[in-house]
């Protein structure tokens, strides 16, 4: 069952002032589709500024797409702020990379955990009480840790906390941002391995943005890979990362240091991705595309099927 | 402070073979025995470490387990606050306890080091050719047309396209995979015999980091400089590094060439941190999770692995394991590595 989908999602922001002659936008997100399965991970991957976050606040509806629709268990969210919107929103969480401060540094574990349960009303005192602790268990936050302070616990800690935070009003969809980003090897792992068990557990579908090929290839069932605010290939997680098609998968791909073998399939890309408010016209990509052609740069390429399992959008896919 | 050149380097032949490169008559740094405490408390108990000239060395471990502490205490850079004791040999100079006036000339010099944030360690108000220039005057003595051309060869050799226009760009105009390409242009400027760099692609997008480890190789490779590489992510050393050296709450627990490190690791905090990363090809196993976080103050009795070691047995809480060698460059304190033989 398909739990989100966004549809042709696009959103644009003005930059700079508007004094001087017309107002210019940059388009963090152009022309974005993609699916979120119950029970399944879909994974958004590319480079800082690509458009993931922007995407991800779309498909919880903290954001509105200025066109595109994000459907939501097969109807329409709801306007922002409004009533049906805010009992909406208890069925999709977000799970933000935690920086300090990102916690109400006054609030302890336990109250922090309470809190969203007290905003969504559920229950009562006593049974709050009951799921703050479910929640510490489910998380694995000890009974030695429940009245600590944000300050007081490691980076691990405190994404278990913001995790709990999310789940307590029971969600049927995560969106998880960055969720490890910050965090080292070892915790990444307690936290990737506690979101695969909870998804498990209790049938979550997620998404889950990170500019981390290996963590995304290793939660998701599909993946998204944007580049300049476009899908540029999207599709079965596996086929997407054993046989990238488009030239900057492959170069993503290619980054990856594997272990063993280092970067042996590394493929030379030049320079960075360029800021979102100087998009090449064409294809966005053609400005580092080792295989540009002239039709790279006066044509935008569709996202097109290439087989059953996945889409491209690269104008010379079939010509290698 | 004192000068401590007079110590022969004779003890050095007392060095335990540990965090050592199987031929190495000729480092470019010997450190040995080294210590650190803040306030009473030690965070390094005792490191020895060579790293050969030319060569590759990773460093990598969990936050906190004294990987910056240990470079930064051999260039003096730790607050006043430290207590460092032991020696970190560059040539007939003990750099432990040094003069300022020694420790001048060799950092930026002889040893060089870049770190995660190049935004921060450059100077925002400053032009960046200017900044490298800079280094050119202190480091070398370089001035007018000779340090002009020099901070192009420097910019071009670092990758930066376009060298004679972007030495008047600001660091605010450039992105954070251009500014750590000054960093180490600005680190090359005194042609160290070391670089050290810490996390140095941390804070950058996946593509951008592959383009900096295989810059930093090249350099190493094309230059004869030795490259340490501090990490916590074991495949970004293992990319580029010849021998890695694991460590774990202020002591190198493992050491030994990487191809050796990763096929055959011999200490439990190795494995599992091999476990932790995500594998990039092959099927989806689960994770290695280490249960727990290093400790913080105090360290506990015996292996200070042993509260979250998987393999730890009774002894493992009482004694401290000592180095053992288990073949040529290959060193591992663990007393169930070492019973196993
Ligand atoms: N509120 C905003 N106002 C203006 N520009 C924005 C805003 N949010 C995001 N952007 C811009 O949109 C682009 C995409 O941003 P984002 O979705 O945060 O990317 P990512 O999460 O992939 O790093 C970037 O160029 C960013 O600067
Ligand atoms: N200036 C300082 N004052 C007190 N403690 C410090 C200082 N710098 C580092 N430490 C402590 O020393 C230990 C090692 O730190 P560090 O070398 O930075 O670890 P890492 O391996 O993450 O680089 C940590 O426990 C850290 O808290
Ligand atoms: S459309 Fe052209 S520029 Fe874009 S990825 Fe394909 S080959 Fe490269
Ligand atoms: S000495 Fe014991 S506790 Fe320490 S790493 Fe070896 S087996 Fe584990
Ligand atoms: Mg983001
Ligand atoms: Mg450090």
């Amino acid at each position: 069952m398909t739990l989100l989908r966004l549809e042709s999602v696009s959103r644009r922001f003005p930059v700079g002032s508007s004094i001087l002659g017309s107002r210019k936008y940059l388009a963090a997100v152009d022309g974005v589709s993609l699916n979120v399965e119950a029970g399944q991970t879909t994974g958004i991957v590319g480079e800082s500024g690509c458009g993931k976050s922007t995407t991800g606040r779309i498909a919880l509806g903290l954001d509105s797409p200025d066109s595109g629709r994000v459907l939501f268990q097969g109807s329409l969210l709801p306007r922002i702020g409004s009533k049906e919107w805010r009992s909406q929103r208890r069925q999709m969480q977000l799970v933000f990379q935690d920086t300090l401060g990102a916690l109400d540094r006054r609030m302890t574990v336990d109250a922090l955990i309470a809190e969203p349960l007290e905003i969504h009303a559920v229950g009562d005192a006593a049974s709050r009480r009951q799921r703050v602790w479910e929640l510490l268990q489910a998380v694995g936050l000890g009974d030695d840790q429940h009245m600590l302070y944000p300050h007081q616990l490691s980076g691990g800690q405190r994404q278990r906390v913001v995790l709990a935070r999310a789940l307590a009003p029971k969600p049927s969809l995560l969106v998880c941002d960055e969720p490890v980003s910050a965090l080292d090897v070892s915790v990444q792992a307690q936290i990737i391995n506690l979101l695969v068990d909870l998804q498990r557990e209790l049938g979550l579908g997620i998404l889950f943005i990170s500019h981390d090929l290996r963590i995304v290839r290793h939660v998701s069932d599909r993946i998204v890979v944007m580049y300049l605010g476009r899908v540029v290939e999207q599709g079965r997680a596996d086929v997407i990362i054993d046989h990238p098609a488009h030239p900057y998968t492959q170069a993503l791909v290619s980054a990856m240091p594997r272990l063993p073998g280092g970067f042996d399939q590394y493929v030379p890309l030049s320079g960075e991705p360029p800021s979102a408010t100087d998009r090449p016209s064409g294809c966005p990509f053609n400005s580092r595309c080792p295989v540009a052609q002239d039709i790279c740069r006066q044509s935008l390429p569709e996202l097109l099927p290439l087989d059953s399992k996945r889409e491209v959008a690269c104008h010379r896919v079939r010509d290698r | 402070m004192l000068n401590k050149s007079y110590k022969n380097s004779a003890s050095l032949a007392l060095l335990p073979a540990h965090g050592v490169p199987p031929s190495c008559a000729n480092p470019a740094i010997k450190i040995a025995d080294l210590t650190v405490a803040f306030g009473g408390v030690p965070v390094l108990h005792g490191v020895d470490l060579i790293v050969g000239k030319g060569e590759a060395v990773g460093v990598v471990g969990e936050s906190g387990c004294g990987k910056s502490v240990t470079w930064r205490a051999v260039l003096d850079l730790l607050p006043r606050s430290a207590e460092v004791s032991g020696e970190a040999w560059l040539g007939d100079f003990d750099l432990v306890g040094a003069r300022s006036s020694v420790l001048d000339r060799v950092r930026g010099g002889r040893i060089a080091m870049i770190f995660q944030d190049p935004a921060g360690a450059l100077n925002p108000v400053h032009r960046i050719g200017a900044q490298i220039a800079e280094a050119l005057r202190l480091h070398r003595g370089l001035t007018g047309p000779a340090a002009r051309a020099e901070t192009r060869r420097l910019l071009d050799q670092v990758g930066i396209a376009d060298a004679a226009s972007r030495v008047n760009a600001y660091p605010h105009e450039l992105s954070g995979g251009q500014n750590q390409r000054v960093m180490i242009a600005i680190a090359l400027a005194g042609r160290p015999e070391l670089l050290v760099a810490d996390e140095p692609t941390t804070a950058l997008d996946a593509t951008v980091q592959a383009q900096i480890l295989l810059l930093l190789k090249k350099i190493q490779q094309d230059t004869g400089m030795a490259l340490v590489m501090i990490s916590h992510d074991l495949a970004a050393v293992a990319a580029i590094c010849d021998r890695v050296c694991v460590m774990y709450a202020g002591r190198i627990v493992e050491a030994g060439s990487t191809h050796t490190l990763l096929t055959a690791p011999e200490h439990p905090y190795t494995r599992d941190l091999i476990g932790a990363i995500p594998p990039s090809c092959g099927p989806r196993i689960r994770l290695t999770a280490i249960a727990g976080a290093p400790p913080q103050r105090h360290l506990p009795p015996g292996c200070a692995y042993s509260p979250r070691c998987r393999d730890a047995v009774a002894a493992c809480a009482v004694a401290r394991p000592q180095a053992r060698q288990v073949s040529a460059g290959h060193s591992v304190h663990c007393l169930k590595a070492a019973a196993e033989r």
